[in-house]
C-alpha cells in the first residue's frame, strides 16, 4: 500500500508538509505522541510486548478489535518514536489486518522525517512497524 | 604553544560537510571515531594505487614494497607510543588487542585461584572477556566502583581489590565520563601485589602521549581510529617477558615455521599473533597518521580540548533541565561529556541535535554496568578533538538551547 494511504494518514502527511522546517515537524510530532489514542500505559509495558534491538524502550500490541478490525497500541519512551507510532495506529486501526500487512512505512519519508527511516536510527520506529506488519500477516492468516 | 586550529581544520576535508539538511556538519563524536586528515586518505590511496601487494608473501616488486611499508609503519606506531616494533601486535582494534591478552595470555597463565580486577566505567570490551574467562577457568573478576557524586574511581576499593590480584584491567579514560584514570598509581599498586597490568588506551591515546616502556604496563591496547588514524586497525603493545607466555588465539598462515600433518611449528614473538594478510593499507594510514600528529606536542592538544570541553560544560550546565555526568573542569578530562536532559529522552535530543548539524552520540556507549551504577540507561555524549572549535562549541550550546526551551 504505497501513496494510496488511509484516508486518516494522508490528512496527518498534508499536515507535515505544511510545516515551515524539520524542527516544526518534530514539534508536531511530539504533539501525535501526545495524543496517541491507542497508547499502552508504562504499567503494560512487559518483555511480551517489548520490541528488541531498540535503543529506546518500545513497546506494541495488536490485536483485533470488536468488529473484527486492526488494532494497533503502543508505548515508547522516546517521543519522536512514539509520534510516529501515534500516527500509524491513527492510519492503520479500523482497517482489515490484510490492509495493515501491506502498509508501507514510507508515509514518514512523505512527512518530511526520512531521517527516522535511517538505519541507525531505525533501531526505534522502523523495529516497531516491522513487528506491527508482521503480527497483522499472522492476524491475517488466521 | 596554542595550535593552529584554522590550518588544521583545513587538514580535515570532511569538516566542510554540508549535511542533507543544508546544516554546516559539527562532529562532537569523536570518542566513538576521531575524522581522518587528508595525509592518511592520500597514504592509503597511495599504496591501492601504486603497490597493493600481499605482505611477506613474494619477491617481486610490489610485494617487497608493501612489506617494507607495513614493517615502516609499524616502527613509526610503536616509536609514537615509546615501544619496540617486535613488542607491537597489530590488532583489528582495541577491542581485539583485549581479546589477545584474554585468550593468548590469560587462557594459559590464569586460573581459578586466580582473580582479575577491572572497573565499573570499562567499556564492554574490557569487561565480557573476562566474564567469559571467568566461566571458562573460574577466574574471579572483582569490580572497583566510581564515586557517582565525583565521577572518579574509588581508589580505596581499588586497593582492597588489587590484593592477590593476578591481572588487573583498567582503562586509561572513561569513554562516558571523559575521566582520566590515575593510571601511573594503578599500575604502581598493582605490580606491588603482583599483578599484571592491561591498560585501554582506546580514549587515552588520542589525547595524551603514552609511553608504553615508561609507564611499565604488561599490556596496552589502542585503536587508531580514534586517533586520526583508519578504522579495522589497533595493536596490543606488551613486553618481551609476555610474548614469551603467550600462544596465538587465531591460527592460520603467516605465523607458522612449518605446518605438517603431525602438527604446525609457530614463529616467534610477535610474528605468531599476525595471522592472515595483514592490515595494509591501514597500518600505512596510522603511520600517516601518527607522523601528522607528531608535528604537535599532545600536551597542546590536549589543552585545547580541555578549554573547549570546560567551555561546552560550564555553558551547557546554565540551561535549565540538562544535567552533566563527569567533569570537563576537571584538567584531565578527556573532553567527553555526558548529559542528559530531565523530560527530553536521549534518543530524540540527539536527533533533534542532528537537525542543527551536530553529530553526538547517544545510547550506553557500551558501558551499562557504568549506566547501571549512574542510574540511567543512556546518555547523550559530546566528544571533542583537535579541530573543534569554540564557535562551534557556542553553536552547540545555542541550538541545546534552543530544543530544550521549544521541546521540554
Amino acid at each position: 500500500m504505497t501513496n494510496n494511504w488511509p484516508e486518516n494518514l494522508r490528512k496527518i502527511i498534508e499536515e507535515f508538509k505544511d510545516c515551515f522546517d524539520s524542527m516544526e515537524r518534530y514539534e508536531l510530532l511530539f504533539e501525535y505522541a501526545k495524543k496517541n489514542p491507542n497508547s499502552l500505559s508504562m504499567e503494560e509495558w512487559n518483555e511480551e510486548n517489548q520490541v528488541l534491538g531498540c535503543q529506546s524502550r518500545a513497546h506494541v500490541e495488536c490485536m483485533l478489535d470488536e468488529n473484527g478490525n486492526f488494532l494497533l497500541k503502543t508505548g515508547a519512551d522516546a517521543q519522536i518514536v512514539q509520534g510516529l507510532m501515534a500516527i500509524t495506529a491513527i492510519a492503520v486501526n479500523g482497517l482489515s489486518s490484510f490492509e495493515v500487512s501491506k502498509l508501507s512505512p514510507s508515509y514518514v519519508e512523505e512527512m518530511g522525517l526520512k531521517s527516522s527511516l535511517t538505519p541507525s536510527r531505525a533501531n526505534g520506529f522502523l523495529n516497531m512497524f516491522r513487528r506491527v506488519i508482521s503480527e497483522a500477516e499472522i492476524l491475517a492468516e488466521a | 604553544m596554542a595550535l593552529d586550529i584554522q590550518a588544521i581544520r583545513s587538514d580535515f576535508p570532511i569538516l566542510n560537510r554540508i549535511l542533507p539538511n543544508g546544516k554546516q556538519l559539527v562532529y562532537f563524536d569523536n570518542a566513538a571515531t576521531s575524522q581522518k586528515p587528508q595525509c592518511v586518505i592520500d597514504a592509503m590511496t597511495n599504496f591501492y594505487e601504486n603497490y597493493n601487494s600481499n605482505a611477506h608473501r613474494a619477491n617481486h616488486t610490489l610485494a617487497d614494497e608493501a612489506s617494507a611499508a607495513l614493517e615502516n609503519a609499524r616502527t613509526q606506531i610503536s616509536d609514537f607510543f615509546g615501544a619496540k616494533p617486535e613488542n607491537l601486535i597489530y590488532t583489528s582494534g582495541a577491542t581485539e588487542a583485549i581479546n589477545l591478552v584474554s585468550f593468548g595470555w590469560a587462557r594459559n597463565n590464569l586460573n581459578e585461584d586466580d582473580v582479575i580486577v577491572v572497573t565499573e566505567m570499562e567499556h564492554h570490551a574490557d569487561i565480557v572477556p573476562w566474564q567469559e574467562l571467568s566461566k571458562e577457568k573460574g577466574v574471579e573478576v572483582r569490580y572497583v566502583p566510581i564515586n557517582i557524586e565525583t565521577f572518579v574511581l574509588d581508589m580505596e576499593a581499588f586497593e582492597v581489590a588489587v590484593e592477590g590480584a593476578s591481572l588487573v584491567c583498567v582503562t586509561h579514560t572513561s569513554n562516558v565520563l571523559g575521566i582520566r584514570n590515575p593510571i601511573e598509581k594503578i599500575i604502581d599498586l598493582s605490580k606491588k601485589s603482583g599483578a599484571a597490568v592491561l591498560i585501554d588506551c582506546a580514549q587515552g591515546a588520542p589525547h595524551e602521549k603514552i609511553e608504553f616502556e615508561h609507564l611499565g604496563a604488561d599490556f596496552i591496547a589502542i585503536s587508531a581510529h580514534k586517533m586520526a588514524g583508519p578504522t579495522g586497525i589497533g595493536c596490543l603493545l606488551t613486553t618481551s617477558e609476555r610474548i614469551q607466555q603467550m600462544k596465538p588465539f587465531m591460527t592460520g598462515g603467516s605465523i607458522i615455521k612449518k605446518v605438517t600433518i603431525d602438527g604446525t611449528i609457530f614463529k616467534d614473538g610477535h610474528e605468531m599473533f599476525e595471522t592472515g594478510t595483514p592490515r595494509i593499507a591501514e597500518a600505512i594510514g596510522w603511520g600517516a597518521a601518527v607522523e601528522w600528529l607528531d608535528q604537535f606536542e599532545m600536551k597542546d592538544i590536549h589543552e585545547h580540548i580541555h578549554n573547549i570541553a570546560s567551555l561546552a560544560g560550564d555553558e551547557m550546565r546554565s540551561i535549565p533541565g540538562i544535567k552533566i555526568y563527569g567533569d570537563p573542569n576537571n584538567k584531565d578530562s578527556a573532553g567527553a561529556i555526558s548529559f542528559l536532559h530531565e523530560t527530553i529522552q536521549s534518543q530524540d535530543l540527539a536527533i533533534l541535535l542532528d537537525e542543527g548539524g551536530f553529530a553526538v552520540r547517544t545510547g550506553h556507549h557500551c558501558a551499562q554496568p557504568l549506566m547501571d551504577a549512574l542510574g540511567v540507561p543512556s546518555t547523550n555524549r559530546a566528544s571533542f578533538w583537535i579541530y573543534n572549535t569554540k564557535q562551534e562549541v557556542e553553536a552547540f550550546v545555542k541550538h541545546l538551547r534552543y530544543i530544550c526551551e521549544r521541546f521540554s
